[in-house]
């Protein structure tokens, strides 16, 4: 079982995000669970929500307090984030505009701001990050562009979709390693 | 034949869709947190069509049962869901449709209960309504929400008593998890159209529930007190039979897992007993002969298989998520030792209360308690 924990400020569409992951595990022939964290709900509050992936039944109820996959929708949350709890050997994705590190775990970065505003992509609290974060994270956790594509067109289907579908496969192929920091 | 539809979808969302595949006529509905997206998704179903029954707003929860108990004495199909203090608020008109032997079935999503307010699930709200007369069911997962309200409509028409069916606020009321749903076609066998015996008719006027005398009332106290036990081999038919029609099993009056040969068994209820299994995992590979027995029924508490399952001289770790108000634990560990007295000396039971007002249960963390507890 994978379980990836998506630490944002409210607003952000983490909620969306988390329900994108899970029904594209389920797009890949997995089981997946969306299980965000629903407290005093404020736009710039401090939110999070639970993802877990696994080839068999899913038990797990918990948030995920040790994930093995941590998805951070802003540079500016990262240490909070991994303050919060990650796997030891656990992986970071961070939403920022240049390469990023934290120590001791493989870091990911995307800039998934400037990629939805390229795309046109805006909701009223600023560019639609979550589209391209999704993309970004289905590449990171090898699930295939197309399921990655076939999940956003079941969500939206028609136009909205194809802009979508762009903004996520652009972040699909830009999402990159950082070197590793000592 | 058609094939099972599998859908994402959240615990709420599951459990509108239950009252839709169950064909109800009637859903009495009042908002409250976490339960509001089911009346919102049966309301939207109605409104378009896709669910062919009345949605009855209504000012408070109080109402709603009564409108429940009127439709359902009127021989409608009725269901209709509440948390918490709602719940609570319906606490008079709980006994009236127990008493009227009215075969309603109600979702609860459990939440703490005020004061102080809080949004997130403990077992206090449905624990304390034990003693409404009401068959109650707790869940541990959305798939299982879905197959209970239809087996619990079975068994509250086949017996004329209601059914509560409950299951934990967030951790399942929205959590986003793969659903199975079974062709319409295999639900209607397995669910066929309420005829009650007897209803209220306009056309035939007749009263119901007038003053009795003792010599009345109580045989009809008595008949309730008898017939609720007697809905135990019910519950078992409708799971083997659900089984039978759909290939899905959650248990029938208990779920258990790895415990035939266990030396320590967890004991709980709902969403934290699904991740118990997992804590039974972390236990077992310490090499600690750990299992689980997860009452799905809660009322009638079902002694004589909780009696059964348990193996020899196991301790068994009660996890209560509710107070037990004057005792020094929970209403769970109450309930197992008033069956297991006289009955299984060889039994342990200790107890713990934790996860008050969705405190988050981790199976390391459960696993932990397990092991602390089994120095005490």
């Amino acid at each position: 079982m994978l379980e990836l924990r998506i630490n944002g400020f409210g607003g952000q569409g983490s909620v969306t995000l988390a329900h994108l992951l899970a029904q594209a595990a389920l797009e890949n022939g997995q089981q997946g669970q969306a299980l965000p964290f629903f407290g005093v709900e404020r736009r710039g509050a401090p939110v999070r929500a639970a993802v877990r992936i696994s080839p068999t039944t899913i038990h797990a109820h918990s948030q995920c307090e040790l994930p093995d996959y941590l998805v951070v929708m802003s540079e500016k949350l990262t240490q909070a984030a991994v303050n919060e709890g990650i796997n030891n050997v656990g992986t970071v994705i961070v939403n920022s505009p240049q390469a990023i590190s934290v120590s001791n775990h493989p870091t990911w970065q995307v800039d998934a701001d400037a990629i939805a505003r390229d795309a046109g992509l805006f909701s009223a609290d600023g560019p639609t990050i979550n589209i391209p974060l999704f993309g970004a994270v289905c590449k990171v956790l090898n699930i295939p562009q197309n399921i990655m594509e076939q999940t956003i067109l079941n969500k939206w289907p028609g136009n909205n979709g194809k802009r979508n579908l762009g903004a996520a496969g652009k972040a699909y192929h830009e999402v990159q390693l950082c070197p590793p920091q000592f | 034949m058609k094939a099972a539809q599998v859908i994402m979808n959240t615990g709420t969302h599951a459990a509108a869709l239950a009252a839709k595949c169950a064909r109800v006529d009637v859903i009495p509905g009042y908002p409250i947190t976490p339960q509001t997206s089911i009346m919102e998704a049966i309301a939207a179903m109605v409104e378009s069509g896709e669910m062919n029954a009345r949605f009855i707003p209504v000012e408070g929860e109080h109402s709603v049962l009564a409108a429940a108990v009127a439709a359902s004495a009127a021989g409608a199909r009725v269901f209709t869901a509440t948390s918490a203090n709602g719940l609570l608020y319906m606490h008079e008109v709980l006994h009236m449709a127990s008493g009227g032997r009215l075969p309603v079935v109600m979702c609860n999503v459990n939440r703490g209960i005020f004061a102080p307010w809080t949004l997130w699930a403990d077992h206090q709200d449905s624990f304390s309504q034990r003693d409404t007369g009401w068959i109650q069911y707790h869940c541990s997962s959305n798939q299982e929400v879905f197959n209970t309200i239809l087996q619990a409509f079975r068994v509250a028409e086949q017996i004329n008593i209601p059914v509560m069916v409950n299951f934990d606020g967030f951790a399942i009321s929205h959590c986003l998890m793969p659903l199975t749903l079974p062709p319409q076609e295999d639900i209607d066998r397995f669910l066929p159209p309420h005829e009650p015996e007897w209803r209220l008719d306009p056309q035939n006027p007749s009263s119901f529930s007038n003053v009795t005398m003792a010599s009345e009332y109580a045989p009809f106290r008595q008949m309730l007190s008898d017939d609720i036990r007697a809905s135990i081999p019910l519950v078992k038919q409708a799971a083997q039979e659900y089984k039978e029609i759909t290939g899905m099993w959650d248990g029938d009056t208990i779920d258990t897992y790895r415990l035939e040969d266990a030396e320590v068994v967890a004991f709980a209820v709902n969403s934290m007993a699904a991740e118990l299994r997992l804590s039974v995992d972390i236990l077992r590979d310490q090499g600690i002969k750990a299992g689980l027995l997860r009452p799905r029924l809660y009322l009638p508490f079902p002694a004589e298989d909780i009696i059964n399952a348990l193996p020899q001289n196991a301790q068994v770790m009660v996890l209560d998520r509710n107070y037990n108000f004057g005792h020094p634990g929970g209403i769970l560990a109450s309930e197992l030792k008033s069956v297991l007295f006289g009955r299984r000396h060889d039994i342990t039971v200790k107890n713990r209360v934790i996860g008050i007002g969705g405190i988050d249960l981790t199976r390391r963390f459960m696993a932990e308690q397990i092991l602390a507890m089994m120095d005490e």
